[in-house]
């Protein structure tokens, strides 16, 4: 445990720096240390609580998350994530390994396409985002100024976070990467808003799924405590240096990471069959 | 400015929020991280165990922590503070909508008061049935 408490740390510190999430890294780990699949994704799923809920409080304290669009999404998410929690207690988990190495391969598409830095988004708002009142502003730091925004369609947005939902139920992981990409390319939300509320809305999912881990037995107590410890002061730090690294190293680290996880899911499941 | 006058009154939401948040989840930690010394003190070794009382397994989360409040089906010490972390955890979130439905309720925004009246819905059915 103490093993996996420090080493949580590191993995909590990578997972806060590529924006993947110290689960995506640490379930993959675990896996191939011996632990069953489904273990491993229960208490990382509940770990996510802690990591997300955590490093959620200076953004939302900050105003930077949009609360009401969280709270809007979250009504897709958790749905989502209770069906994919209940999927993954019932298939077969070789599965898991090759749903994990697929999703952790789309998270490249995100990494792939230059984030336009345009702040201010030209399209107009559409009914529902206008009756629900999602527009929002925030102050950002490094223009040194108020941007407004608007969102547009809200419900093709909630359909998105339905299948985001669904995938971090299923493989006990915070999904960021494809929550950001449906944010930014059908809520047009500007990046950092994006992102932070992304974080936000990830704890609640993951409340969801671990809903359905604790009845179905899979929440181990000495696996998930050191799991959850190790990877929120991990994620503290990382948000810390975050600002300080250089694009381009961020981009490499991510790419050596995601392939090195995708092997070793790949060969899990492969060595399985 | 429709914007900043809605953003003024949801400061204070967003500020409980934060608090709530990092009240819950400090609490969470401590509680695992004590629970995870204690289980050395108690057993002498931290190996990850797959015995059967590592994990949990409850029908029904209120349940749970009635159980797990009375002091319940736990002997070890280490495992009981271990849980009761854990279901900070889990209860940390679930506050927070609940706190939400009711900021936005005495706000009079009865969209909002509809959108996590329904999350809250779906989590506590999730937590409460099976």
């Amino acid at each position: 445990m103490v093993s996996l408490l420090l080493g949580s740390i590191p993995v909590g510190f990578l997972g806060a720096l590529t924006g993947l999430g110290g689960a995506s890294i640490l379930i993959p780990i675990l896996v191939s240390m011996g632990i069953p699949v489904k273990e491993a994704i229960a208490c990382g799923m509940a770990s996510i609580i802690a990591t997300s809920s955590g490093s959620a409080v200076s953004y939302v304290r900050e105003r930077i998350a949009n609360v009401r669009v969280a709270m809007f999404l979250e009504m897709f998410t958790t749905v989502g994530a209770i069906a994919g929690a209940t999927i993954t207690t019932m298939i077969s988990p070789l599965f898991l390994y090759f749903f994990f190495a697929a999703f952790l391969a789309s998270s490249f598409l995100k990494s792939k396409g230059t984030v336009s830095e345009s702040a201010t988004s030209s399209e107009w708002p559409d009914g529902v985002s206008r009756w629900l009142n999602l527009q929002g502003s925030y102050f950002d730091e490094a223009h040194g100024k108020r941007i407004d925004y608007k969102v547009s369609h809200p419900l093709l947005g909630g359909g998105g976070m339905l299948l985001a939902g669904l995938a971090a139920g299923m493989l006990g992981i915070g999904a960021g990467a494809f929550k950001v990409t449906v944010q930014e390319n059908i809520l047009k939300l500007p990046p950092k808003v994006s992102s932070t509320t992304s974080n936000f809305i990830i704890g609640m999912t993951a409340l969801a799924g671990t809903s359905v881990y604790l009845y179905s037995g899979f929440l181990n107590l000495t696996l998930m405590g050191p799991m959850a410890v190790g990877t929120t002061i991990g994620a503290f730090l990382g948000g810390r240096v975050l600002n300080k690294l250089g694009n381009r190293t961020l981009r490499v680290l991510f790419f050596l990471i995601v392939i090195f996880l995708i092997v070793q899911m790949i060969y899990k499941g492969v060595r399985s069959l | 400015m429709i914007y900043s006058d809605r953003n003024a009154s949801e400061s204070k939401l967003s500020l409980a929020i934060s608090y709530l948040l990092t009240a819950g989840v400090l609490t969470s930690l401590i509680l695992m991280a004590v629970g995870i010394l204690l289980f050395y003190f108690q057993f002498g070794n931290l190996a990850i165990s797959e015995k059967k009382v590592m994990f949990l397994q409850e029908k029904n989360f209120f349940y749970f922590l009635y159980d797990l409040l009375k002091g319940g089906n736990s002997q070890e010490k280490s495992l009981w503070i271990m849980t009761l972390g854990i279901a900070v955890l889990i209860l940390t979130p679930f506050a927070r909508v609940i706190l939400s439905v009711v900021y936005f309720f005495l706000e009079k925004d009865f969209k909002f008061s509809l959108i996590t009246l329904w999350v809250l819905l779906i989590l506590t059915l999730s937590l409460a049935t099976h």
